[in-house]
């Protein structure tokens, strides 16, 4: 059975409908691929599926492209990750909160941010020309995503957001 | 030649005597550069961010970064000194905006000159640093299949790849030879690979103290066998016209001059060895090497010494199959 799925066109349009109505976005360039029921894959490798089919029969693939989002299960949103905010970035019109740069730097250490944004559900966190992932936002505050592999560490008396 | 103790580690006779034969007058200059620590460098990544947007940031940081050289300014070297792990834990690292990367083995990707059109394998890609940097000269376009055969490696190639935006990547974990046999089977045929060879790791005695601490010559005599059985089996399945680079980041001339020789002369005029232009300073292959003659046009194939570059030690060579 195969590990991967490409999605076909009319699949692939269904995501950018999602995508279209959380942040504007109109066009994932590429393929896209899902694993499991959750998680999409962006491909821009220059290979048919026959060929990856192929390639699957001699090897298992661990993956293709890079993991650039997720589909929340049983409500049809997305939520992007860091790379899929930074891919996408020229295309997100809304659901952009700016962040500032000690925000930056906490969202960047993992931390939820206690802010009262006026809105719920998913928002492309943003600093300067940074695309920081998607956070959610709540009543009181917005919800952090960022693995920990990805995070600032914590030090004692420094700034690593910027260090002048 | 007495023991000699460098930084924690002990050098061990052996290797001092065989590093001697190789560098002759020039051992003790070798020995010194060992003490010292290895500067700074980092690798853009252009699919994320131009080199000069990223030079801006870090330079508003307080780094002093330089571009050594003209043709590649996505490498970069940091001047100042900085804290322990300040590299890996700044911001633009996070995001992807870098890789941090010694300058030699930045080499065999700028050896390989990969192109967006290619079908390009890497066959021991593990943890990522040359992957990454194929997938930007090939700016996301063609096709990298990425292999390793160690399953912790490979988590750690995955997130680099993520990290630094890979896209046109396929990964698979295999054992490279077998895995080169089977795509053979079912009619692959690549335009350029990489193999970045296991080894015994000499040129990295300035970053690794485990490598002094775990070399023997018998270890060598192995990974020479593997050495010769992945390249072999990768030159396999090049097209007609497609190029194979072998590096490793060892001196050992069994497991350079030697691996090339072998398979100069399993796949006879199939394969010819291709001179390479690097913006560094390069030492020919040698010819002879303890009871052995190499083929002549080893030469062709690149030594870089510590000494050299103020890098750490790697050995390159290009192959090129004629059908």
């Amino acid at each position: 059975m195969s590990f991967i799925k490409i999605l076909n066109p009319r699949e692939k349009a269904e995501i950018e409908k999602a995508l279209n109505a959380q942040f504007g976005i109109e066009n994932v360039p590429g393929l896209i691929i899902k694993r499991g029921e959750e998680r999409l894959f962006l491909f821009s490798g220059d290979i048919s599926e026959n060929e990856i089919r192929k390639l699957e029969a001699i090897v298992p693939i661990e993956r293709v492209g890079f993991y650039f989002a997720k589909i929340i299960p049983g409500e049809n949103i997305i939520r992007l990750s860091i790379e899929g905010s930074q891919a996408l970035s020229s295309q997100i019109k809304t659901n952009i909160f700016e962040l500032d740069e000690k925000q930056t730097e906490e969202w960047m250490k993992g931390h939820e941010l206690p802010i009262k944004t006026g809105k719920h559900g998913f928002l492309i966190m943003k600093h300067g020309e940074d695309f920081l992932g998607t956070g959610k936002a709540s009543e009181e505050k917005i919800g952090n995503f960022i693995p920990k592999n990805r995070r600032l560490k914590e030090r004692q008396g420094g700034n690593n957001f910027k260090q002048n | 030649m007495k023991n000699r103790k460098t930084k924690n580690y002990e050098l061990k006779p052996i290797f001092l005597e065989r590093m001697s034969s190789l560098l002759g007058k020039e051992m003790q200059t070798y020995l010194d550069v060992l003490d010292k620590p290895l500067q700074n460098s980092i690798r853009c990544s252009t699919l994320k961010i131009s080199p000069e947007e990223l030079l801006t940031r870090l330079n508003s940081k307080g780094w002093e970064v330089s571009q050594p050289f003209k043709l590649y300014p996505e490498i970069m070297t940091i001047k100042n000194e900085l804290s322990p792990g300040e590299l890996g834990r700044s911001m633009e690292h996070l995001l992807g905006y870098y890789y941090i990367q010694e300058i030699a083995s930045m080499l065999p990707v700028l050896a390989l000159k990969p192109r967006p059109d290619e079908l390009v394998l890497d066959l021991t890609a593990a943890p990522g640093s040359k992957t990454t940097q194929i997938a930007a000269t090939m700016n996301n376009k063609g096709i990298i299949i990425a292999n390793d055969s160690n399953l912790g490696r490979l988590k750690i190639l995955a997130s680099n790849m993520e990290r630094c935006g890979v896209a046109n990547s396929i990964l698979v974990k295999k054992d490279g030879i077998y895995l080169c046999k089977k795509l053979k089977e079912f009619g692959f045929q690549f335009d350029k690979i990489l193999v970045d060879a296991p080894c015994s790791g000499e040129g990295t005695l300035r970053s690794s103290d485990a490598t002094a601490k775990m070399w023997n010559p018998k270890t060598i005599k192995n990974l020479s066998k593997l050495q010769k059985g992945l390249l072999a089996s990768a030159i396999e399945i090049l097209k007609p016209g497609g190029e194979a680079v072998y590096s490793t980041c060892t001196h050992a001339p069994e497991e350079n001059e030697g691996v090339i020789d072998f398979v100069l002369k399993k796949f006879g005029n199939n394969v010819s060895i291709e001179k390479i232009s690097l913006p560094v300073k390069c030492r020919p292959g040698i010819g002879k090497w303890l009871d052995h003659d190499y083929d002549k046009n080893i030469e062709k194939s690149c030594r870089i010494y510590p000494q050299d570059n103020d890098t750490e030690g790697f050995f390159i060579a290009k192959m090129k199959r004629k059908r």
